[in-house]
């Protein structure tokens, strides 16, 4: 990430953790492999076969892994099973992409260790079994595919943590249409869509399967 | 009879000189210390670049000037007595520039230079034009008509001299088709040259940064890295769209170019960049102009 020294950035709490990210892909349903860090502590990220990943991390700065697909779709239900989900400290377990035109950056949290993220409270939608409140937040002047931007991001975040361990599913398009009735509206074009795990200054381990 | 001759042949020769010599002081005015600043005459008139967003639209162009390089720090320094870039160094490309900067140090030259400033700048009354949720400045920047000072390029005729003027050859990019030849972007403006998809991870980690102005292959004007290296802030609201009717308001300026971020799409002559007033960032700059 850039250090910006030139002037302060007015950057939310929620918004402090997110980045840009993107990353070589693989196979499978899933055809995305996401592995990104900051450099700091350790991460040891394993790219599992099909749409499995596994990551343990300690002491980290910031980073983000997963799995998904390299074109994102606002109609696609993402299942996936968290065997593993142990964050102590700063972590979100989140389905995570980006659209152009215009820049959006979204996030569907389903889990967290200590920090619930939050925004700019906009709404709620009740979906896959739990109410998520929905958030904004922006990203000022912040590196994208086209150069520095300040951008949005659209949050929905479960209001509890969803249990792990079963086979679940986030049907994203209930966080599509609910972001479109609060005005909201994601961009024309799909970047990459993954189920990630990020971590912010924290350890922890999560095991997940994707399809 | 012979003494005639030679003294109309010297005439004639004369007269050559000087239209040459005339020309030559239009084709590259001057060098950095002289009353042109090192810019470049640019010939107006229509669009000649069939890439141009502005190519068949009923825009004509007036003469201006124009700066071959997007203004080094040894320029901003001099002028500003600070250098807020990111990656320091005398011959790179000044960024972290909001728009706002680039208007003020447009004024501050012409002022050095005994020129009218072409710029008036109220800072203490938002501009109620500036319909942005994201700057937090909004000063009221308004033109001061026929002054000779130093300005922004508009998009127009910063689309203009990057197609080559009237010597376009209507290139994709600002003096090729290929990027590579022209511009410092995304691919090349690290340690190696990264292929595959636009990642940010993979340019943070290949040190990519500014590269110092003129170092790629000129445009058919002589202007340098108008394709790539820092994006260059335009006068123009983005709400403008092709010019041919400026819009009163807007929430964004334009920006024109790319830069070394960005995706090579972004270096095309006719990719509308955008980006808020008091935007910034370490692929942000600009070039001046004057007009002719």
């Amino acid at each position: 990430m850039f250090k910006f020294k030139k002037k302060a950035l007015p950057i939310l709490a929620a918004a402090a953790m997110s980045l840009s990210l993107f990353a070589a892909s693989s196979s499978a349903a899933t055809d995305y492999w996401q592995n990104w860090t900051d450099g700091g502590g350790t991460v040891n990220a394993v790219n599992g076969s099909g749409g499995n990943y596994s990551v343990t991390w300690s002491n980290t700065g910031n980073f983000v892994v997963g799995k998904g697909w390299t074109t994102g779709s606002p109609t696609r239900t993402i299942n996936y099973n968290a065997g593993v989900w142990a964050p102590s400290g700063n972590g979100y377990l989140t389905l995570y992409g980006w659209t152009r035109n215009s820049l959006i950056e979204y996030y569907v949290v389903d889990s967290w260790g200590t920090y619930r993220p939050t925004g700019t409270y906009k709404g709620s939608v009740t979906s896959d079994g739990g109410t998520y409140d929905i958030y904004t937040a922006t990203r000022y002047n912040a590196p994208s595919i086209d150069g520095t931007q300040t951008f949005t991001q659209y949050w929905s975040v479960r209001q509890s943590k969803r249990a792990t361990g079963s086979n679940v599913a986030i049907t994203f398009s209930n966080h599509v249409n609910a972001w479109k009735n609060l005005g909201m509206n994601l961009g024309s074009s799909w970047s990459y869509q993954v189920l990630a795990t990020e971590g912010y200054q924290s350890s922890g381990s999560s095991n997940v399967t994707v399809w | 009879m012979r003494t005639r001759l030679t003294i109309a042949v010297w005439m004639i020769a004369m007269l050559a000189v000087a239209v040459v010599l005339s020309a030559c002081s239009r084709e590259a005015a001057g060098t950095e210390s002289g009353k042109d600043g090192g810019l470049v005459f640019v010939e107006g008139g229509k669009m000649v670049n069939v890439r141009s967003n502005f190519y068949g639209k009923n825009v004509i162009l007036s003469d201006y000037y124009i700066s071959p390089y997007e203004v080094t720090q040894r320029q901003w320094r001099e002028i500003m007595g600070n250098n807020p870039s990111y990656y320091q160094g005398e011959q790179l490309p000044v960024e972290m520039i909001t728009w706002y900067d680039a208007v003020e140090y447009c004024n501050r030259r012409s002022m050095k230079e005994g020129l009218e400033p072409y710029y008036a700048i109220d800072r203490n009354h938002a501009d109620p034009n500036n319909r942005s949720d994201n700057d937090t400045l909004k000063w009221t920047v308004t033109i001061r008509e026929g002054a000779n000072g130093y300005r922004l390029p508009t998009e127009a005729e910063w689309e203009y001299a990057a197609s080559g003027g009237k010597k376009s050859k209507s290139r994709l990019y600002s003096g090729s088709n290929d990027a590579d030849e022209v511009a410092w972007y995304w691919r090349n403006a690290g340690d190696h040259y990264l292929s595959g998809d636009w990642t940010w991870p993979a340019i943070e980690n290949n040190r990519n940064r500014t590269q110092a102005v003129g170092g790629k292959k000129p445009n058919e004007l002589g202007l340098y890295d108008m394709s790539g290296n820092v994006r260059e802030w335009c006068w123009n609201w983005y709400e403008d769209g092709d010019g041919s009717a400026a819009a009163k308001s807007g929430s964004l300026r334009v920006v024109k170019g790319g830069g070394w971020i960005g995706d090579v799409s972004n270096g095309a002559i006719s990719f509308r960049g955008k980006f808020e007033a008091n935007g910034f960032g370490p692929d942000q700059g600009f070039r001046v102009v004057r007009s002719g």
